[in-house]
């Protein structure tokens, strides 16, 4: 075909990616929207071994080119990864998006990317030259970079099954029920044993960045659920320190109150 | 260099464009399907959309590469059937119509539901239809007219 290629196997598709500059092309959702000018596109959509939801002893693996629709009605997808991706866009959004485009496009505000990040999700990346597996918190850099080779596609997510057990927290805030990117979310999961807190995940959209805040995570743990709920104010004053705000098209000052008020209505659904 | 094969409403094309270009302007201006409007070309109206291998997808946010080996379906192929006369007879019965630049999107929406769930309550239309805009209506008629639809056109879908 003209200014593009479609490969069927994963294989090829590196290979080309590889040798030439081509811009690989899952759903197009976001490529169509901010429409190059003289794109060559790598066609990623109908290669099978992308479009795989499956699991190991250790993880449920999504490929890169599934979609949320698909993923939406399959059973080993985890609820807090189910819940985010549900209130992506509308059907014809979530029936072309993909797994693989909404890490690879690098936005700060990709629901998929939140609730991986709070379930510790990796990435494996594949290259002719071979493969890496690295944790969400690698690969996203900041808004518009990850750390990407030239020659790497991304294979799939990883979700590491332990944590998508865990009992999790999820808010959305966009500006009407469908069709809004989120202005600010929230998600984390966590374990509470004999109301003590073992583990506990913390991450947002609003700062303008993805991370996660392990310091604060790490001053949670091993403290009772009750001291927590007590001190939420402190412990939400903590957590915002620890973010740097970057400039966006939501001003400042909102993201800053309701990531608060979502951080104490987390702290306060520990169960 | 060979060219892009798919179905269009049945019948085998072949596309010899560019793969980059954008299903939406290929549909209206190479092959004269003018049911398909564009009404942004961002994804957010869904004025657009087509059913490819009978998934609702946006046309305007498609590079004709990925329609390669597909199958595509609009208002021009859809039409010929009895589950189009049974939306349409509804559509016009409840006065869902008044521009009508959002309705094949909306047509092909409400198939795109009763293929996968015949009797959709009145939320799962809304949910259904939240990605296409309609500046006319107010929404009620048209969720009306696809909740008639699925009941007067029974065992159809
Ligand atoms: C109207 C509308 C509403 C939206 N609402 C939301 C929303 O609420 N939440 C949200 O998170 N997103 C939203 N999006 C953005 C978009 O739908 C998602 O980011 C989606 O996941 C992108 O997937 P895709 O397959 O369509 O990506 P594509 O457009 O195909 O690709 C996106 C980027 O990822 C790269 N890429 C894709 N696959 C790979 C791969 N395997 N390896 C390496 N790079 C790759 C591409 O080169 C490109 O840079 C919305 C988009 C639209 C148009
Ligand atoms: S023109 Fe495609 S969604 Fe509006
Ligand atoms: S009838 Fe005019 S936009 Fe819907």
């Amino acid at each position: 075909m003209v200014n593009g290629y479609k490969p069927t196997t994963l294989q090829e598709a590196v290979e080309i990616k590889g040798r030439t500059d081509a811009i690989p092309y899952a759903g197009g959702t976001d490529l169509m929207v901010k429409n190059i000018p003289d794109a060559v596109y790598l066609f990623l959509n109908d290669i099978d071994e992308l479009k795989q939801i499956t699991q190991d002893d250790e993880y449920i693996h999504i490929g890169a080119a599934v979609t949320f629709t698909q993923a939406l009605a399959d059973d080993l997808v985890p609820p807090l990864m189910k819940e985010a991706i549900s209130r992506i866009a509308a059907p014809a959004i979530r029936n072309a998006g993909t797994f693989g485009g909404n890490l690879g496009n690098a936005s700060d505000k990709a629901d998929s990317v939140l609730a991986g990040f709070a379930l510790d999700a990796r990435v494996r990346l594949v290259s002719v030259s071979g493969e890496r597996n690295i944790p969400f918190d690698d690969f996203c850099v900041r808004r518009g970079v990850t750390n990407i080779g030239d020659d790497e596609l991304i294979a799939e997510i990883l979700l590491p099954k332990e944590k998508c057990a865990l009992p999790y927290y999820y808010k959305k805030i966009g500006g009407r029920s469908a069709l809004a990117i989120s202005r600010v979310a929230f998600a984390g999961a966590y374990e509470v044993r004999d109301g003590v807190i073992q583990a506990i995940s913390a991450t947002v959209i609003g700062e303008g960045k993805f991370t996660r805040y392990r310091e604060v995570e790490a001053t949670l743990i091993g403290k009772k659920v009750d001291e927590v709920r007590a001190n939420a104010d402190e412990y939400a004053e903590r957590f915002i320190e620890k973010m740097t705000f970057i400039r966006g098209r939501v001003s400042t000052e909102y993201r800053k109150v309701v990531v608060t008020n979502l951080f104490k209505d987390y702290l306060a659904s520990l169960e | 260099m060979n060219g892009i094969r798919f179905r269009l409403n049945g019948k085998d094309t072949c596309y010899e464009g560019s793969a980059a270009d954008r299903l939406l302007d290929v549909l209206r201006d190479e092959y004269d399907m003018k049911s398909v409007k564009c009404g942004c070309k961002e994804g957010e109206c869904g004025a657009c959309a087509v059913l490819i291998d009978g998934v609702l997808i946006n046309s305007c946010c498609v590079a004709m590469g990925a329609v390669d080996s597909h199958e595509i379906l609009t208002v021009e192929g859809y039409r010929e059937t009895a589950r189009f006369e049974a939306l349409s007879k509804a559509f016009a019965d409840l006065s869902a119509v008044q521009c009508g630049f959002c309705i094949p999107g909306m047509i092909l929406a409400a198939e795109a539901l009763l293929s996968k769930n015949a009797h959709p309550t009145e939320q799962e239309v809304r949910t259904a239809l939240s990605g296409n805009i309609c500046r006319c209506t107010g929404y009620n008629a048209i969720v009306n007219a696809v909740m008639n639809a699925a009941k007067e056109g029974d065992g159809l879908w």
